[in-house]
């Protein structure tokens, strides 16, 4: 239902707004970048400066595990230089979608080459396997939370863009090494915050997208969804996460960026918790995108917010 | 994991509570809207909601309550829904998907004007049974209460226009009136319902338990009263099955209402062959 509603609405809001819209004036000299994704979005841009005009795929607010491309898309990607997808595990429809386009000016970039993938399923919380639904098939998509391997995307993103435009692939190169600088230093910030804290475990009310940055830190994560965003829960995953919380004390619950906390709040209401949100950085909101938020500022607010949910010191 | 243990949790409480109230509501109003056509109103009413969420994005209103804006507009669809039927002599389905189009029409263009979202409005409009709250408890008993008062105050006038609306109005009917208070309270019901456990369950309630009692039912009480139980029924089993058998509960409840109906259907079958 909601899924068709969402077709739809993409269906007839893009054509409409590409032709309203900034059309992407094939800027002289400037390398045409088109990403899926907001963490894709924001290192392009970073690495690229000013010397690329980047644009993002998704709109504000949707949510991008049901996103599909509409023949407009179609048009700016076969306009375009490069284009950044996360992996083909977060966006299926890429491989379809270039068997349609000109590949000859194209350069398609997986940005998530060389990352380090988990299985999708997060199999010592009890996570099912056949939970994970077909759209990912195997492997968890949400890299882009683990930072190292957001360093390795940014790599892999300066790397396209100097293959694309040789005279500025120092400018990049340069970009690239500064801003994998402050990814170390986010890195180390969060290794220190999440250093000492009085429990390891956090539970999250929303779809399993943060198996990367748990296992990283070596923290525990039980999530009330599988990996794929629109299923339903299951009364007796509430149940176990609700267990969980009494037997160890945890006094906070995590909910995810753009949908209704709902779920969340019926196991802090089943345990007296707190929601505190936890930023899965997919994509933003109106109002965040205008309000110049980042993947580096909106980890941060993560950061805090683990802080407060694991209680460091 | 026993029963008491499972009743012991304040989620599958308030699930068992506001389930079978909004179970009872469906199956009356469905046992109407099946035998007038209009059977497809619960999805064609959550389509018009879209529209709703553009004007919610337009003033900018709080996401929490995206469903009270949403409720002039759906019950306003739904009296479009009637008059397509009335006036342009047109069959019910086709109404609905008039109407449940340009809902949907209206929603894009606006979206698209108003450029982007800020959250994803549907997960606010479109809830989940497992999720109630106290106070969506309360909604429900309210709901409840106000809808089978006036299904009890009109309902003989409902019966004879759902029979025969010609003569209803010839044997003195108000039909236009009784025709107006039957797709409001679908609608209220609709968009309230929706809120609570989701479209999906909501579309399934108004028609499964309405058809599989007009398999079995003599008299149009009788068939009332069974479509209820049988609702409650399915809704009661859906959770628990749903818990022992570790599966979504929403799409339980309804593969247990197509089972039942199945079920009566084969029996009914067999005992015409015989």
């Amino acid at each position: 239902m909601k899924r068709l509603l969402w077709c739809a609405v993409l269906l007839l809001i893009l054509p409409l707004g590409a032709c309203t819209q900034k059309e992407p004036a094939l800027g002289k000299g400037k390398v045409q970048v088109v990403t899926t994704i907001f963490p894709l979005y924001d290192f392009a841009r970073v690495v690229g400066g000013d010397r690329v005009e980047v644009v993002l795929l998704l709109p504000p607010g949707v949510e991008p595990h049901s996103f599909e491309p509409t023949p407009e898309d179609m048009v700016r990607i076969s306009r375009a230089g490069l284009f950044v997808y996360t992996n083909p595990y977060m966006e299926p429809w890429v491989a379809g979608l270039l068997k349609g386009i000109d590949r000859q000016r194209l350069t398609v970039v997986d940005a998530s080459a060389g990352v380090s993938y988990l299985p999708a399923a997060g199999e010592d919380n009890g996570h099912d396997v056949n939970e994970g639904g077909h759209h990912h098939g195997g492997m968890d998509p949400h890299v882009w939370l683990s930072i190292p391997n957001a360093r390795k995307m940014v790599e892999n993103i300066a790397a396209a863009l100097g293959t694309k435009d040789p005279t500025n692939a120092a400018f990049y190169r340069q970009n690239a090494a500064v801003y994998e600088q402050k990814l170390t230093e986010l890195d180390r910030k969060f290794q220190v915050g999440l250093g000492n804290c009085r429990t390891r475990r956090f539970l999250h009310g929303g779809h399993y997208a943060f198996g990367y940055l748990a296992d990283h830190y070596g923290l525990q994560y039980v999530s009330a969804y599988a990996i794929s965003a629109d299923a339903e829960p299951r009364p007796r995953k509430l149940v176990e996460m609700i267990a969980l919380m009494r037997s160890s004390g945890t006094r906070y619950i995590f909910y995810e960026e753009l949908i209704s906390p709902r779920v969340a709040e019926t196991i802090a209401r089943e345990t007296g918790a707190t929601l505190l949100r936890l930023n899965g950085v997919h994509n933003l909101s109106r109002d965040e995108l205008q309000g110049g938020a980042t993947y580096l500022s909106l980890m941060e607010q993560n950061l805090v917010n683990l802080r407060t949910g694991l209680q460091c010191r | 994991m026993t029963i008491t243990e499972i009743l012991s949790y304040g989620f599958i409480q308030r699930a068992l509570v506001a389930g079978s109230l909004i179970a009872v509501l469906c199956a009356v109003l469905g046992v109407f809207l099946v035998l007038r056509r209009l059977s497809l109103i619960g999805d064609g009413l959550a389509h018009v909601t879209f529209g709703s969420v553009a004007i919610a994005l337009f003033l900018r209103i709080n996401p929490a309550v995206v469903t009270l804006a949403a409720i002039p507009l759906v019950l306003l669809s739904s009296f479009g829904i009637l008059k397509l039927t009335d006036k342009a002599r047109i069959y019910g389905d086709a109404a609905i998907g008039i109407v449940s189009s340009l809902g949907i029409a209206c929603g894009v263009l606006l979206a698209s004007v108003a450029g982007g979202f800020n959250i994803d409005l549907f997960s606010y409009l479109f809830g989940n049974i497992l999720a109630i709250g106290t106070g969506d408890l309360l909604l429900a008993l309210v709901l409840f209460a106000i809808v089978l008062l006036a299904v009890f105050f009109f309902y003989y006038d409902l019966v004879a226009i759902t029979f025969d609306e010609e003569l209803a109005r010839s044997s003195g009917i108000h039909t236009k009136t009784i025709n107006t208070v039957l797709v409001l309270l679908t609608a209220l019901t609709v968009v309230l319902a929706m809120k609570l456990v989701g479209i999906m369950l909501i579309s399934a309630l108004l028609i499964l338990p309405a058809v599989t009692a007009l398999q079995v039912a003599a008299s149009f009480r009788v068939t009332i009263l069974v479509a209820a139980m049988l609702a409650v029924g399915s809704v009661v089993l859906g959770i628990f099955g749903s818990f022992i058998l570790n599966l979504p509960t929403g799409a339980s409840i309804v593969v247990v209402n197509f089972a039942v109906f199945m079920l009566v259907f084969s029996v009914n079958k067999l005992r015409q062959a015989r």
